[in-house]
């Protein structure tokens, strides 16, 4: 049995998806640092390990996303937006727009059955309109970065925040805090303030359902709440959202590895 | 009797006040503070002392700048535009462009007759402001008064392709642990806010002379990445933080002199130099 691997090197997280035929057999997460070049390897050797299989097991190997081309053992690189639009395909043929809160951008993409995207808008590379936001907001406010989800959720008092500057978001959650304003509350404030530009993209690339959220923001699920309201419709969340551009990668490499003409579609 | 004027600049990181009759008589500037809506008084006071003059001979004072609401004492706020344009156009009579970069903002105005005519402002976004360079000064541990020499050693500034802050400051830590030299780095920080000014400056049309001001204009680095976006050299006055300052104490000049003129009683509010208190 032939295995294939996608491997997303993104600007905060890797993430290495093993599959075989077009079952997930194993995965792995980890954060990118500042040499690609070696956690892209050792994000494909976790994900191995745990499957208990070595390189030669693996037919194919496509790498995608920010740090792709560190990825030297990659047989081929594949945009992000090709490996996003397959993922979600894979995992919810329903889904017809997705949102993607990634650690520089947000990416808002339309995506037809098969998996192809028809049209997006992606934000400028700016912290405030990204995860990255999340993570400055968790660190100022001492929060782990996983429970600011479950904790704004018990905000009563939405702080407002003037400001889209996650720079000056930052400042001002600190003088919010000296004033007495109570951290879920802040947490509550920052998370419409970023749902807010995501919104926005939405609006401008129109919104089919389903709709599904991917990517490290995904698992924010103070933010998903937020947004869900001011779209007004549920959004779809996947089991692992920070995989699912390596798990497009991998879909696409088994197409790849297959022989011509028993290839899924 | 004689007229004493004051005005009182309150920025997102520096306040400054001024007492004038005909020239400057006094100037204080102190660090505005989270507690900024509580300093304007002392700064006040400190000034006054300076001066000589006990709060009831000032004839007027005008506040202006981001904090100008938390200034109780104050018989009028003025938008900063209005003061620096006024400031410039008495230390600098031929300038027809400031360029004032702020703690937390960055603005063009255009002058024509000592007046604003048009203006550009950022201050959604801490790139091309003072913020932008404290955030990366305190990430590389350099302190930011340094930051104008050292950028003087730069053989070859470092090239930054972040506009965001955040992702700036990131790329240059990494670019120093790659081995860059710490001046290449901070001249490549003054040249990206340089660039990044000089594109908002664009939708005003810059016209010669071009003035400096604002805590930016400080730093020497900064200056001369200016001037080479520019093509020319710009004016810098003596103390750059002080020019809406100076400006709102001559508009309140004006205001009181064009009262005398019509014979008209002056509208001043109740003054107490009192502190303002946190949510009222």
């Amino acid at each position: 049995m032939k295995y294939v691997i996608g491997v997303d090197i993104g600007s905060a997280f890797s993430k290495a998806v093993v599959i075989s035929g077009d079952k997930v057999v194993s995965h792995h997460v980890m954060p990118s640092g500042g040499n690609y070049r070696l956690t892209a390897k050792a994000v494909v050797e976790k994900a191995l390990a745990k499957a208990k299989l070595s390189s030669k097991d693996v037919g194919y190997v496509i790498a995608t996303g920010y740090g792709a081309t560190n990825a030297t053992t990659a047989d081929e690189v594949v945009t992000d937006l090709s490996c996003q639009g397959r993922g979600v395909a894979y995992l919810f043929p329903s889904a017809r727009t997705a949102i993607d809160i990634g650690g520089q951008f947000t990416r808002v993409f339309r995506v037809n059955e098969k998996g192809k995207v028809t049209a997006f808008v992606q934000s400028e590379k700016c912290a405030a309109g990204s995860g990255r936001f999340l993570q400055v907001i968790a660190k100022v406010l001492q929060v782990d970065l996983k429970d600011i989800g479950e904790l704004s959720l018990k905000s009563k008092n939405k702080v407002d925040f003037n400001t889209g500057c996650a720079v000056f978001a930052e400042s001002e959650a600190v003088s919010r805090v000296a004033e007495g304003a109570k951290k879920e509350d802040i947490l509550a404030g920052l998370h419409r303030t970023l749902a807010a530009k995501i919104q926005s993209m939405v609006e401008r690339v129109g919104l089919e359902p389903d709709c599904v959220v991917v990517g490290g923001g995904a698992k924010d699920i103070g933010l998903v709440r937020d947004l869900e309201k001011s779209l007004g419709c549920k959004l779809l969340l996947p089991e692992e959202p920070q995989t699912v551009a390596a798990l497009g990668a991998a879909l696409l490499a088994e197409e790849k590895a297959a022989p011509s003409g028993s290839a899924k579609k | 009797m004689k007229q004493y004027f004051a005005g009182v600049d309150i920025g997102s990181t520096m306040t400054k006040v001024v007492i004038m009759d005909d020239s400057v008589l006094a100037s204080v500037i102190g660090p505005t503070g989270p507690e900024h809506r509580k300093l304007a008084n002392h700064v006040m006071e400190e000034a006054l002392k300076k001066a000589k003059l006990p709060f009831k001979d000032i004839t007027y004072v005008v506040a202006t700048g981001y904090g100008r609401i938390n200034v109780p004492f104050a018989d009028k706020q003025i938008t900063e535009i209005s003061c620096h344009a006024k400031g410039v156009a008495y230390l600098l009579p031929e300038v027809r462009t400031v360029i004032d970069i702020g703690g937390q903002d960055s603005k063009g105005i255009k002058l024509k007759d000592g007046r604003a005519v048009d203006f550009v402002m950022n201050d959604k976004c801490a790139a091309g402001t003072g913020r932008f360079l404290e955030v990366a000064a305190e990430e590389l541990g350099v302190k930011l008064q340094d930051m104008g020499k050292l950028s003087f050693e730069a053989k070859k500034a470092v090239s930054i392709s972040n506009t965001c802050t955040v992702f700036a400051t990131q790329e240059v830590v990494t670019k120093l642990s790659e081995g860059a030299a710490l001046p290449d780095i901070v001249a490549g920080l003054h040249e990206a806010i340089a660039t990044r000014v000089y594109s908002m400056l664009r939708r005003i049309k810059i016209e010669r002379e071009v003035a400096l001001t604002g805590g930016g204009a400080k730093n020497i680095g900064l200056v001369r990445a200016l001037e080479a976006k520019l093509g020319f050299a710009v004016q810098v006055p003596p103390e750059p933080l002080l020019t809406g300052a100076i400006g709102a104490a001559l508009l309140g000049r004006d205001i009181v002199k064009e009262a005398e003129k019509k014979g008209i009683p002056l509208t001043k509010a109740e003054r107490r130099l009192t502190e303002a208190s946190l949510f009222t």
